[in-house]
């Protein structure tokens, strides 16, 4: 049995993914990118083979994605996360046809064929505002750890207007808020309406068809999921594996060399974290 | 001559006289900066070169400068200094670096540039107006501004020869002869119209010779990059307009490039997708943006920026020098008209240009500074997706503003772009 | 047709001011609406300056397009990154059909806007047409080509009305704009006057009336408040007398008018130019069209998009500042108006040689907080009154 795998190196977290020929996700890793790209790349790999209790040598063939991708340089290949959170939501969710990618720093509308093949993709990455690192704002102004943010946001009832297009000052906003006497729960509804707003957006330059699949790390967030659901007119697709989107993506990428029969004798030598 | 020494002697011989004429114009301006001569400060869409000649004006075009100085990486100074003098970061680069080319008396990367004796825009881009009026203010020079009546709307532009276009070109020639009233109260010489006719001669050889080179690259593999050396043939194009020099290049450049075409020699990239460019080169990372694309063996085999940025020359417009004033009136409405229907409507001659130039795929690369080309893009390619089952790109930058510039990022599209374009041409195999 | 804004009618100052100000502040664009209902047709047109009349002469409502403070929820979509808000909103209006209308004219007066004809064409099922209006208008050319310009609109305007647009037509137009450009006088000249009578979003109000209402409406409106207006008790206050520049095109929020009114008096402006371009009668003549025409030209207010060697935009500034008898300039920028920044430059130096203070501040069209710019202005103000 041949297996690939997945790297997916974001701004902010590592995650990773080994597939089998069958395409089943076997193991799984998730880990904080940090300074060392190269070394939480290696770290996430060793992981998500541990979680599935896979040798390396088995491993035939791997992708490296994400900002940091140039930087897996175990993997045999790069593929953008773009191509890879089309491919990993399509898998996932087959009737996918558009695509809305929340992550730490930059947000992606993709809108994709059938065959999964991408028609056009936007991405959100001059400013954060849009993007999970506005949550993070909010929460650092509210002294509120990031878990809490959408159950709280779920309790509330009128969403504040958050006028701010910038995360900067975003902080100073809601404290504004805080200040005028407005409920910690409206005012978080208001982060995620705002939030919500900027990447529909987005999504409204690819084109929005349903079904629209939701991957990226914000997907834990319910009330994010709620408020988009409610302003699309249209249910999201979340699924287990959302955070691991781009990762599982990348593995197909690897998946489809393998079985191409262009899978290379041996993988480049790992730097063993040492760099 | 032999097949080897034919391709050597021929082959690379545009790129290299493009880069020698532009030594030799920016030799010439420094020398009238420093003989304190004035010169015409003229722009790409309208130059008037043909007139401006007669009079013996040394020619700048700002646009260039500016370009230049992009290209050789020392923009991010000259925008500075424009914007420690109350220019702000949200216009127009191209006219921060010219205020800063000012300030600096003329010192710029390429040589000294000469204080304007006069200014000529059209109402093509505003910003040129507003750019004139800068000069006014500095040197209290003259300023002249033609407008050129553009289309009235999409498909709209009246055909040559009927009421509505005579209205207009009537409109343009009258606004021809007070230019050369200016021209001679500047110039202190007489306007001599034997010499026009020359000057618009050579022209007419350019635009021949400009809209058989573009056409040739219909040819596969094609015969230059539209953005990597059509950047060099467009300088010319505009720096040597109306001059013996630039009709001689251009005919020189069909030759090389009709022997290319008929030995089947392409670019220096393995030509794998063929491309259109759609917007203004990024100069700041010039030659790596263009590597971006090559590196997949993207080729670009057209660009609109050919189009409007040599003014409609490549309309390949023959004046008639025996009504040379009618004739120049004719030439520059319709030159400087198509330049802006290629920004403003371009649907139809986009899809065109995908047909006629077999292409894979459209890069759409609006940039934060020009709003003339920028502004309507995203919705163009919207309207060009509708009509064309072909893949576009739109990505971001500048032409002038290193920090809006992300190479990563744009890299990230570029290669998700290149991505796109092998799955499809993957599928498209597998179901052959 | 029925009056579209009959809701002032025997009505004190107060309501009167209160009705107009929910109006200009309705995103619905009710009396639109109304026009259409009757069976009217609308011609849209962008800033800064159209020849209404020639619209009206054909029995059309001539709507100004500036934009309003709404979410450019769909229109955002076909425009890109480092745009003004007014380009946006504007086709906003129209793809959310708040405002529907038979005919759209532009004209290039920045490289934003003239991208507007293009875009709105491909987006709406109605004509959009580019009227080009001169920025050669010192060409002894440009008189005659104007007049061919104003008789292609003419002709639009018939198609679109259905039924030809005479010369006399023009000039009972030419006499409702005039009497009306004529009114729009008094108020300015009551704001240089006394302007504690006429705080400027009040005034700001009465002149805006005029981009939404048939002009016969208007006027009746105009001449029925004006002498209430001026003959109202208003304490007089001691506050700075101050010139707003920079509203040719995208328009501050009421709410920011409203906090700048509490600091100073605004006794002039260039707030919606366009309603007030021509600055004397239009000779009512034998060829309405050609004086129309030559108004424009010779006979015009200025702008940062209008170019004319007559009018040096630092020289015109001045100008206005001293006819105005105001002591500091407002100047204001719309957020990434490429002529509005470039502006900036030119007026300050102008005031900074002349020694005169001014306060610079950008804005958009749908901020709604205004705390920062307030507190900054009234800091400007303060240090002026205590000079």
């Amino acid at each position: 049995m041949a297996y690939a795998a997945g790297v997916d190196v974001g701004s902010t977290q590592t995650k990773a993914v080994v597939i089998d020929e069958g395409r089943a996700i076997i193991g799984r890793a998730l880990t904080d990118t940090g300074a060392n790209v190269m070394r939480a790349a290696e770290t996430a790999f060793q992981q998500a083979l541990a979680d599935g209790g896979i040798p390396e040598e088995e491993v035939e063939f791997v992708v490296g994605t994400g900002y940091g991708r140039y930087k897996v340089t175990f993997g045999n290949t790069q593929v953008t996360e773009i191509s890879c959170h089309a491919r990993g939501a399509v898998l996932m969710f087959p009737q996918t046809r558009t695509v809305l990618d929340m992550g730490g720093q930059d947000t992606k509308a993709i809108r994709v064929h059938p065959s999964g093949e991408i028609v056009d993709f936007c991405m959100n990455d001059k400013c954060a505002a849009g993007t999970g690192r506005f949550l993070g704002a909010a929460a650092v102004a509210l002294d509120l750890p990031l878990t809490e943010l959408g159950p709280t946001a779920l309790r509330g009832e009128r969403a504040v207007k958050i006028s701010t297009t910038c995360t900067v000052f975003a902080e100073s906003e809601v404290l504004s808020w805080l200040g005028k006497g407005k409920k910690i729960e409206d005012i978080l509804l208001g982060v995620h309406e705002s939030i919500a707003a900027r990447s529909i957006g987005l999504l409204r330059r690819v084109g929005i068809e349903n079904e629209v699949t939701f991957t990226g790390g914000v997907t834990k967030n319910q009330a994010m999921v709620e408020t988009l659901n409610k302003r699309l007119g249209l249910t999201v697709n979340v699924g287990a594996e959302s955070h691991y989107m781009g990762a599982l993506g990348a593995a197909l990428f690897a998946l489809d060399r393998i079985q191409a029969g262009r899978a290379p004798a041996a993988r480049p030598a790992a730097t063993g974290g040492t760099a | 001559m032999t097949q080897a020494i034919q391709d050597a002697s021929l082959v690379g011989r545009g790129n290299e006289a493009g880069a020698r004429l532009f030594r030799e114009w920016f030799q010439g301006l420094t020398q009238a900066a420093e003989e304190q001569r004035g010169a015409a400060y003229v722009f790409v869409m309208g130059s008037l070169c043909e007139l401006l000649r007669v009079f013996d004006f040394p020619i700048v075009f700002p646009e260039i400068n500016s370009l230049q100085a992009a290209v050789r990486r020392v923009a991010h100074e000259y925008l500075n200094e424009a914007e420690n003098y109350g220019y702000s970061p949200d216009i127009c680069g191209y006219v921060k670096a010219d205020v800063a080319t000012q300030l600096r008396g003329g010192q710029h990367p390429m040589g000294k540039i000469p204080k304007p004796a006069l200014a000529v825009c059209t109402n093509a881009c505003n910003t040129y107006i507003k750019w004139g009026e800068i000069w006014e203010r500095m040197y209290g020079m003259p300023m002249f501004t033609l407008d050129i009546p553009g289309s009235r709307g999409a498909g709209l532009a009246s055909p040559r020869g009927g009421d509505d276009f005579e209205r207009d070109r009537r409109y343009v020639e009258g606004q021809l002869t007070e230019l050369i009233t200016l021209c001679e109260r500047v110039s202190g010489k007489r306007f001599d119209v034997d010499r026009l006719r020359e000057h618009m001669g050579w022209a007419n050889a350019m635009n021949q010779g400009w809209a058989r080179v573009l056409e040739l690259n219909r040819s596969r593999p094609a015969v230059f990059n539209a953005l990597s050396d059509g950047t060099i043939y467009l300088g010319v194009a505009n720096g040597f307009r109306g001059a013996p020099e630039g009709a001689a290049f251009f005919t020189d450049l069909v030759e090389e490039m009709s022997h290319k075409a008929f030995r089947g020699i392409g670019t220096a990239t393995t030509e794998k997708w063929r491309l259109l460019f759609v917007g203004v080169p990024c100069y700041p990372i010039f030659r790596r943006f263009s590597e971006l694309f090559s590196d997949w063996g993207g080729v670009f085999v057209n660009s609109t920026y050919l189009w409007f940025a040599s003014g409609g020359a490549n309309l390949g417009f023959t004046y008639d020098l025996t009504r040379p004033l009618e004739s120049l009136a004719e030439g520059v409405l319709l030159g400087v008209r198509d330049a802006m229907d290629s920004m403003f409507f371009q649907t139809n001659a986009l899809a065109g240009m995908i047909d006629d130039f077999s292409a894979d795929g459209v890069v759409y690369h609006p940039i934060k500074s020009c709003r003339t080309v920028s502004t309507g893009l995203a919705d163009s390619r919207r309207a060009l997706m509708a009509v064309r089952d072909v893949p576009s790109l739109f990505v971001e930058s500048d032409m002038m503003d290193k920090r809006v510039v992300s190479e990563a990022q744009m890299k990230n599209r570029i290669d998700a772009f290149f991505e796109g374009l092998a799955a499809r041409r993957h599928q498209a195999g597998a179901t052959a | 047709m029925i009056p579209v804004f009959p809701e002032w009618h025997d009505q004190p100052l107060d309501e009167i001011l209160y009705r107009s100000r929910e109006l200009i502040e309705d995103t619905d664009f009710p009396t639109v609406r109304r026009w259409r209902d009757q069976g009217g047709k609308v011609v849209g047109h962008f800033q800064v300056y159209f020849p209404e009349e020639i619209a009206h002469a054909g029995g059309l409502l001539p709507f100004k397009v500036r934009g309003a403070p709404v979410e450019p929820t769909q229109a955002d979509s076909r425009f890109g990154s480092y745009l003004c808000s007014i380009i946006k909103t504007s086709l906003e209006l129209a793809l959310s059909q708040r405002v529907q209308m038979e005919l759209f004219v532009t004209h290039p007066i920045c490289d934003a806007a003239r991208n507007l004809a293009g875009v709105w064409g491909r987006n709406v099922s109605y004509p959009c047409r580019i009227l080009y209006l001169p920025q050669n208008p010192n060409s002894a050319f440009a008189a005659a080509y104007l007049r061919d310009e104003y008789d292609r609109v003419r002709h639009l305007c018939e198609e679109i009305g259905g039924r030809p647009i005479t010369d006399d037509d023009l000039r009972r137009s030419l006499a409702v704009f005039n009497d009306n450009r004529a009114l729009l006088r008094r108020i300015y000249a009551l704001r240089r006057e006394q302007p504690w009578q006429l705080p400027a979003d009040d005034a700001y109000v009465l002149v805006a009336l005029g981009g939404v209402l048939p002009r016969e409406e208007h006027n009746d409106l105009l001449r029925t408040a004006l002498p209430l207006l001026e003959r109202r008790a208003v304490p007089r206050q001691d506050k700075v007398r101050v010139v707003l520049e920079g509203g040719f095109c995208e328009q501050p929020p009421l709410d920011l008018l409203r906090a700048i009114a509490r600091s100073c008096y605004v006794v002039d402006d260039d707030l919606l130019i366009g309603l007030r371009w021509l600055t004397t009668d239009v000779p009512i003549d034998r060829d309405p069209l050609g004086a129309l025409a030559t108004s424009y030209l010779e006979r015009s207010a200025h702008s940062p998009v209008q170019h004319d060697l007559r009018k040096p935009k630092d020289r015109m500034l001045l100008e206005r500042l001293e006819e105005a008898k105001a002591q500091a300039a407002i100047l204001m920028a719309a957020k990434m108006c490429e002529p509005g920044l470039e502006e900036l430059v030119v007026h300050t130096r102008a005031l900074d040689q002349r020694g005169v203070r001014y306060f610079v501040s950008e804005f958009e069209e749908n901020m709604t907080s205004f705390d920062t710019l307030e507190i900054q202005l009234e800091t400007f103000v303060e240090n002026l009154l205590f000079d």
